[in-house]
């Protein structure tokens, strides 16, 4: 008799979302388990990671977190290239910070990312400001100019899915729609998606808190949603999860005032969201991306 | 299944008006067409009349000149309520009482002065319980108390609290957890609760199918009566027992898992519904899309 005789098969698996073009693509999700429940059922690919990248340089990062970027914080390409090469990103994520000037234009922005898209060995995942109407434009715009290059864009929500999931489907690419904290309008979403969309390029952002500022709500829920998919098979919740847990943490008081509590909390933020159940986290700081990946992994 | 008629609801902008104004007509109209509908009882919520609280008085005064049927009179407001009390010639219900301290010192004498039935919260100073379990225990204790001052079980309508299924669904599941314990643990009591607080934040299109296959769930779990929209005729129907082809599909649904796939709409939209009620799929507006 094994142990594993004792032990029910779960119904639900993860669908697997594979982000990027062929010959640099990234696959997330395909677990039929609970997070780091390998003695339970198949797990999927391990936990991705992206470090955050912005098309303008940012302001009002803390010094202890500039400084690892300071001599590319102006140039997208380069800043990208060492999140790759010197700090070991799965993947990029481009923050579309110009996004909150003026007179952002999608045109050039799309034609930006694209020359970033193109220039980068992994994949690109593309984020909105969180603008409803902003996000909506230059989403669709990258989507198109971007064709066949199979980023992840998002986020979507409510009120802008429909025309970002068309663009993204016509263009080939993955989406991230997002939920405010609510497991009930998250299914909400998918449902209204999984009508036109492909349920293979939907990776959920139930979305996340910092420790301190309201982790439990996002544990609570991403726990739920793991639940949900494996346990109790719900077509319409078996997408990876994503934890975007950068610009939560580091606009904290705490991460801001020290560099070993930033980093701790920015990695000790992700690591909770991924014992929750995260496929891919998208972070900030290189010292919090390497303490997480120890943690995860084990390893040196 | 006893039906308690809520459309006489303070709320509503006709019944403010008509409140404020002291005009009985639409307020009659209400009660007859609910009447008429099939309600039992006639619900008076008047809030809590603070200000006011000989309006209990003059409305259950005016209803009861035009219909026939016992009232339930609504308010948290023990001044309002004895005022009410005080006129009604047919025994009403008194909606409602709580284990709060207020309520049990204030409230819950009024049904032991007047000889009249009361429903009775799950409700306590700490808050409204958030399982099955808390539920009978704060239930147990207040109807203790409740025993101790004149009034037996049978006069008792226990409320567990209904709370919107798209706030928290597993409060639903509990609720029906709790129905099945009640007699055990308050023989000969009897039991309603506002059914329509379950599609609080629904859709409104979608309000109906989950009010109506909730209440015949609840029947089946021998809930005594219930708040309902009077108006609702397939709910009314459905409570009456004069549908059985859907209160057998519910029942079937609520003891296995139906396949959808090859039903009818209107069947298939009886089995989920049943399937998100029974915590079996998780809750979104668009269940029945699913």
């Amino acid at each position: 008799m094994q142990l594993s005789d004792f032990f029910e098969p779960y119904k639900g698996e993860i669908k697997e979302v594979t982000i990027g073009p062929s010959g640099k693509a990234v696959k997330l999700g395909g677990e039929q388990t609970l997070p780091f429940h390998a003695f339970e059922g198949k797990e999927g690919v391990p936990v991705r990671f992206a470090l955050e990248v912005f098309d303008t340089p940012p302001e009002g990062w803390p010094e202890h977190l500039r400084s690892s970027y300071a001599d590319v914080l102006s140039d997208p390409v380069a800043w990208a290239d060492k999140c790759i090469k010197q700090y070991g990103a799965d993947l990029i994520s481009l923050y579309l910070s110009s996004l909150d000037s003026e007179n952002a234009d999608p045109a050039k922005i799309a034609e930006k990312v694209k020359g970033i898209a193109d220039h980068l060995s992994v994949p690109l995942i593309v984020l909105g400001v969180g603008d409803k109407d902003k996000d909506a434009k230059a989403l669709v715009e990258i989507a198109k100019v971007c064709t066949g290059k199979n980023l992840l864009l998002g986020p979507l929500v409510k009120e802008n899915y429909e025309e970002i999931a068309k663009a993204a489907l016509e263009g080939g690419h993955s989406i991230i729609p997002q939920s405010p904290l609510d497991i009930n309008l998250c299914k909400e979403l998918n449902v209204k998606l999984a009508k036109f969309f492909p349920k293979e390029r939907v990776v959920i952002d139930p979305l996340s808190a910092a420790i301190g500022y309201g982790i439990d709500y996002s544990f609570s829920i991403m726990e739920r949603v793991k639940q949900v998919a494996v346990i109790h098979n719900d077509e319409m919740m078996k997408a990876p999860m994503v934890a975007n847990i950068g610009k939560d943490c580091w606009k904290t008081k705490e991460a801001k005032e020290d560099k070993t509590q930033g980093i701790l909390w920015e990695a000790l933020t992700a690591f909770t969201l991924i014992l929750a159940g995260a496929n891919l986290v998208i972070m900030r700081h290189p010292e919090s991306l390497k303490l997480v990946k120890k943690l995860v992994s084990g390893k040196e | 299944m006893i039906l308690i008629g809520e459309n006489i609801h303070i709320l509503s902008k006709v019944v403010s008006d008509a409140i404020k104004a002291r005009d009985e007509k639409p307020l009659q109209e209400l009660a007859i067409k609910q009447a008429n509908a099939g309600a039992d009882y006639i619900d008076l919520n008047v809030g809590p009349a603070r200000k006011d609280p000989d309006v209990m008085k003059w409305i259950a005064g005016v209803i009861q000149e035009v219909v026939k049927k016992p009232l339930s009179l609504d308010t948290t407001n023990p001044v309002a309520m004895e005022a009410g009390l005080s006129v009604c010639k047919i025994p009403p219900l008194i909606n409602s009482a709580s284990g709060k301290q207020e309520s049990k010192e204030k409230m819950l004498p009024l049904a032991a002065k007047y000889n009249c039935d009361v429903v009775l919260s799950v409700l306590i100073d700490a808050g409204i319980p958030t399982d099955s379990s808390s539920r009978a225990e704060a239930i147990m204790e207040t109807v203790a108390y409740a025993n101790e001052i004149g009034i037996p079980n049978e006069r008792i309508w226990v409320d567990p609290i209904m709370m919107p299924i798209s706030v928290d669904q597993p409060q639903v599941v509990e609720l029906f957890e709790f129905m099945k314990i009640l007699q055990d643990i308050c023989p000969e009591a009897k039991s309603t609760l506002g059914l329509s607080n379950l599609s609080n934040g629904t859709p409104e299109h979608l309000r109906g199918i989950l009010n109506r296959i909730c209440l015949a769930m609840l029947d089946r779990y021998n809930c005594f009566s219930a708040i309902v929209d009077s108006f609702d005729e397939e709910l009314v129907k459905l409570a009456k027992g004069q549908l059985p082809d859907i209160k057998n599909l519910i029942y079937r649904a609520m003891d296995e898992e139906v396949d959808t796939s090859n039903l009818p709409k209107k069947e298939a939209d009886i089995v989920k519904t049943v399937n998100v009620l029974m915590g079996r799929s998780l809750y979104s507006h668009s269940w029945l899309e699913t």
